[in-house]
């Protein structure tokens, strides 16, 4: 995974120190605190979840996303934090819809693929122009 | 004239809260809401308690009944919601955790609105402003305003503002406007339109002479004082920028009641956390048996002091009740859930509950046994037991326990899926 960024410019005097030492997420292979207990059994949310306030659990419905191994019906793990990036995949708002396709942001400009050839991409102006929900991070897919 | 330096960097408090809190939580997973006229309604689907700008914009009145209302629905393009109060106290968990990340003195108002202690030069004080803006609309997705000033008043007042002229851009630090303009918004709005001032008081104040904020902020605190109250004397005292209204410690509201306090000596282990969650929890069933309302919702949480800011936590947990109770037990067990997240060790200078989805009792009275306290301590245990095995809902206090209980007869037809507390209503995304 990428380097994940969480809440930016906290300045403002005493919070200044307060702000790197919050719950921030962090890159992923950092070890995660939770393995400095060893009295319980794995947990899924301290594993998975990196940023419990800005992190949703959303539930797939097509299949136009089954070539990145996100199927109809799968639970994926967004986080509204993170950045997008070129290769993300997100959930973007189109039509009022939450919607989830892979990100593409290159120098000619700024596509959201399917990851399945039967859906045609939807070429965006600019990336400010779209709406970005959060960025997946994990799929649960149903094997 | 400049001020020193030290002057400027005078510790102030933020004000910060959701715009119509409840409409924002619901366009949080259906982006399809964004500007049309949306209103929530209360339990039982009967008046309007939250509407959007645009339901605003309408004409809409809070509390105006559905039954008026839903024959022009259609013609206005007009939304309605049932009130989804898991959906609510989980978003405000979440943009309270939120906002303690920016500073170590939180104090949680309402479902819906914090104040936060913020310290810097005026400056770096409206960015703050602006980047905690920034988080809640992308990190929770809700949009919030920031009022700052010295004293709790005029932040509020500040917030006030920010929302209501667009060119602050949902930011407004008081001492940041101009003498001149303050002086101008103060005469133009009514005493009424000040945190804490009733319309009883209103009439009194108008009876004085008083009419506008700025007639009260240039009032005589005593006199003030004689004719009212210290409560009074202190809006005054605030409005001229001294700060003097402390930190509360049990509030209730239209549909929340909170029960929260800082401790003289910060609480370090969870042992004694649970002890105090459960002190919180039996006022507040207290509180509710005696304004005869029932909740369905109760939120716990927990905070860090702001003289230790090497280690800050603001750990916060959003419990579904099975019934709409006003039970001690229930509830004490409900804060408890905070506990797994409390770090032992961790030095927490407050802590408190807030119970939402109020609801009248009616005449569901409990059976008298139940009302013992200390018979219920064994029950309760049961009942959790009982629960844990064989899932919520399979067994409950009296005739009002079993499966929501008076929520059977509850209206909810309109509600939205509860996309962040329940497995089989996740939001959905379209993949296609």
């Amino acid at each position: 995974m990428g380097v994940i960024i969480g809440p930016r410019v906290i300045e403002a005097g005493l919070s200044l120190q307060l702000a790197w030492l919050s719950p921030l997420p962090v890159a992923a292979g950092y070890p995660s605190p939770a393995q400095d207990y060893f009295d319980g059994r794995i947990d899924l949310n301290a594993h998975l979840i990196k940023d419990i306030t800005s992190t949703f659990v959303v539930r797939v419905t097509g299949d136009s996303m089954e070539r990145a191994g996100i199927s109809d019906g799968d639970e994926l793990i967004v986080n509204r934090a993170l950045e997008p990036r070129d290769g993300s995949v997100v959930v973007a708002v189109l039509d009022g819809e939450l919607t989830i396709k892979r990100l593409r942001i290159t120098a000619t400009g700024v596509v959201l693929q399917a990851e399945n050839p039967k859906y045609p991409d939807i070429r965006v102006p600019a990336l400010s122009e779209l709406t970005i929900w959060g960025v997946a991070t994990r799929c649960l897919h149903h094997v | 004239m400049s001020k020193p330096a030290t002057m400027r960097q005078m510790p102030e408090i933020a004000h910060v809260d959701v715009n119509c809190f409840y409409a924002s939580a619901e366009r949080v997973f259906d982006p399809s809401l964004e500007g049309k006229p949306l209103i929530v309604l209360s339990n039982n689907d009967g008046c309007a308690v939250a509407r959007s700008p645009e339901a605003k914009a309408l004409g809409i009145q809070t509390g105006e009944p559905w039954f008026k209302l839903a024959p022009r629905a259609k013609e206005w393009g007009l939304i309605a919601k049932s009130s989804n109060y898991e959906l609510y106290g989980d978003i405000s968990a979440r943009v309270m955790e939120l906002l303690g990340r920016y500073s170590a003195w939180l104090e949680v108002y309402s479902i819906d609105e914090a104040f936060l202690g913020v310290k810097g030069t005026p400056e770096r004080l409206l960015e703050l402003g602006r980047t905690i803006k920034a988080a809640a609309a992308r990190n929770v997705g809700v949009p919030v305003c920031v009022g700052i000033a010295r004293t709790k008043t005029l932040a509020k007042l500040a917030n006030k503002w920010a929302k209501h002229n667009p060119a602050f851009g949902g930011v407004c630090r008081w001492d940041s406007v101009p003498p001149r303009q303050q002086e101008a918004l103060m005469a133009r709005l009514s005493v009424i339109e000040i945190w804490g001032v009733a319309t009883r008081i209103t009439k009194r104040l108008n009876a004085m002479g008083i009419h506008s904020i700025l007639d009260l902020q240039r009032a005589d605190p005593v006199r003030i004082r004689e004719r009212f109250s210290v409560v009074m004397m202190r809006t005054v005292l605030e409005l001229q920028g001294t700060p003097c209204i402390p930190m509360e410690e049990a509030r209730i509201g239209r549909d929340q009641l909170i029960f929260s306090r800082s401790f003289s000596t910060p609480i370090t282990s969870t042992r004694d956390l649970r002890q105090v969650l459960s002190v919180y929890a039996q006022m507040a069933s207290a509180r509710l048996a005696k304004h005869e309302l029932q909740a369905k919702l109760l939120t716990a949480f927990a905070g860090t002091s702001h003289f230790n800011a090497r280690q800050t936590a603001f750990p916060s947990v959003c419990v579904p009740l099975p019934m709409p109770t006003a039970d001690p037990v229930i509830l004490t067990k409900a804060a408890h859930a905070l506990l797994p997240s409390i770090v032992e060790g961790t030095r927490y200078a407050r802590a408190g509950i807030m119970v939402t989805d109020l609801r009248p009792s009616g005449n569901q009275k409990p059976l008298e046994h139940f009302e013992n306290p200390h018979e219920e301590r064994r029950i309760g245990t049961l009942l959790e037991d009982v629960t844990k095995r064989y899932g919520r809902g399979s067994i409950g206090l009296g005739h009002a326990g079993i499966r929501g209980g008076p929520d059977w007869t509850m209206k909810r037809g309109m509600r939205s899926p509860r996309y962040t507390t329940h497995w089989d209503e996740l939001p959905r995304v379209k993949a296609a």
